[in-house]
């Protein structure tokens, strides 16, 4: 199963990231180890994302910037409104990136 | 503040990866123990980050033992740092009092000036410039003006709060630290007892230096190096030059005796004034060292006739040849920095601006599309599986979809 390392970035990623980080510099964990935690929570986040999550959620915004590079859409949006059933936000600056979905399914 | 939704999604995703990995912990890893560990650091990261609910209480922090045993701790950790220095890293991580209970008392007794964070931080780094002060001391035989500076440093790194236990140790410390760097003191009387010794010793280096100017050149490479201190006498063929040296001695004395004393006496006036260099530079001090450490360096330049190992042999001829070739990568790279130049011009322009807008925007999505269209200026894309991070909450989405004006 495909996996992207995408959502390392979020909150949950990279608080798991620090941790695995120290305990590899204490040398209590193999870094070898400690990729394959990463990567087990890749497959574990995507999966949770997928079958956990039923939230839909509405963006618009200024598109700032845009790029494609490497299957990987990454806009920039300033004044961006983020609506959902529960909440709403608005945010002036705001950075999507984005992986091509078709590429798990392979 | 955390979103329920999320902070449920988030403990489901933990208890996932910690179930998923145990078997690779339990068996073939370092158990279950360091296995509960990570998952109590991953989650107090996710409470003080706000995104989930702590389920159990506050992290705890083992505070209430800390005064009680600083004595019996003060003596041991200070070795501790001494010889390795880097443990200064694990003490500053939080982690270690989870540790401490299960390992050595060497980190329990650190966590007493680590539990206060300030502290802990400025007589760490103190004690590291004190070791470092102490191995000059040795070497140079100037024991009150370095032990003065030690014990200033002591007292500045003391200003902290474990003052109440710092103005002891200075004395403690004092002593058990020279024979912490015997070996060091050692090694340089050592090299001083040969150079008093042998004075047959000296006009090689005198010699050495004179005579064989083209041999400068070859220390000049491995001087380029420069780190490598005790890696001079190796890269410099130690045979040749004491082959050629013997032979100096040899046709010399009879001829020379006077200017080769002189020569001599002038090197002693030397040896005084710099005691330090002459061990590096004779090589006697190095030679244990290389034994243990670096043997095949030794044995490339030196025995590469003798020694049959493949192994060892086969690097040394490559090590050789590499010389030439060094001249043609170093134009490639000569000419890959006239081109990075641009590169990195354009490159940094991009990353400015990323690293920019980054700064700015701590609000992330993080998603997989399915669809990116635009028409004339007017975007829209459809995203799933989404992470946002928007005015410091974590929302989750299975869709979204996006209408931006460009």
């Amino acid at each position: 199963m495909a996996t992207f390392e995408l959502y390392r970035r979020s909150t949950i990623g990279m608080c798991l990231t620090e941790t695995l980080d120290e305990m590899v510099q204490n040398g209590t964990l193999t870094p070898e180890l400690a990729i394959q935690v990463l990567v087990q929570f890749d497959k574990s986040m995507t999966e949770a994302l997928e079958t956990q999550v039923k939230s839909k959620v509405s963006i618009k915004g200024h598109l700032h910037t845009y790029r494609f590079c490497d299957n990987v859409w990454t806009f920039i949006l300033q004044d961006a409104l983020f609506k959902s059933e529960e909440l709403q936000e608005t945010v002036g600056r705001v950075k999507i990136v984005a992986c091509d979905s078709k590429l798990l399914s392979q | 503040m955390a979103t329920s939704a999320t902070g449920m999604v988030y403990i489901r995703v933990i208890e996932d990866v910690i179930s998923k990995v145990r078997d690779e912990f339990v068996n073939n890893g370092p158990g279950e123990s360091v296995l509960n560990e990570l998952q109590g650091i991953w989650e107090m990261k996710m409470i003080q980050a706000g995104v989930i609910i702590d389920r159990t209480s506050a992290p705890k922090q083992p505070a209430p033992g800390g005064p009680i045993t600083p004595v019996h701790d003060l003596n041991v950790p200070y070795e501790g740092t001494e010889e390795y220095e880097t443990p200064t890293a694990e003490i500053l991580f939080p982690p270690t009092p989870l540790q401490t209970p299960i390992q050595t008392p060497l980190p329990g007794s650190t966590p007493l000036p680590g539990s206060t964070p300030l502290p802990g931080s400025t007589p760490l780094p103190g004690t590291a410039d004190n070791s470092t002060y102490n191995i000059p001391t040795g070497s140079s035989d100037y024991p009150t003006p370095a032990s003065d500076s030690g014990g200033n440093t002591e007292a500045k790194s003391g200003n902290g709060r474990p003052s109440s236990y710092m103005p002891p140790p200075p004395s403690p410390w004092m002593n058990p630290r020279p024979p912490l760097s015997v070996d060091v003191n050692v090694a340089y009387v050592e090299g001083r007892d040969e150079a008093d010794r042998g004075t047959s010793h000296q006009p090689l280096t005198q010699d050495f230096f004179t005579m064989s100017a083209g041999k400068r050149k070859r220390e000049d490479f491995p001087a380029q190096y420069h780190n490598g201190g005790y890696n001079i006498p190796q890269q410099d063929g130690a045979g040749d030059a004491m082959s050629e040296i013997f032979e100096l001695e040899v046709s010399e004395f009879p001829g020379r005796q006077d200017s080769v004393t002189t020569a001599n006496r002038e090197i002693f006036a030397n040896l005084a004034s710099s005691s330090v260099k002459i061990p590096q530079l004779d090589g006697p001090i190095p030679d244990p060292y290389d034994d243990v450490l670096s043997t095949p360096n030794i044995y490339n330049y030196q025995g590469v006739v003798n020694e049959d190992y493949n192994i060892v042999n086969t690097p040394a001829p490559n090590d050789i040849q590499a010389s030439t070739p060094a001249v043609v990568t170093q134009n490639d790279a000569a000419e890959d920095d006239d081109d990075e130049p641009l590169n990195e011009n354009d490159d940094d322009e991009l990353d400015d601006v990323d690293q920019g807008e980054e700064l700015n925007t701590q609000h992330l999505v993080l998603a997989q599309f399915d669809k990116v269209t635009r028409t004339k200026s007017r975007w829209k894309c459809a995203l799933k599986d989404g992470i946002m991070h928007i005015n410091n909450k974590d929302i989750l989405f299975n869709k979204a979809t996006g209408e931006f004006d460009f």
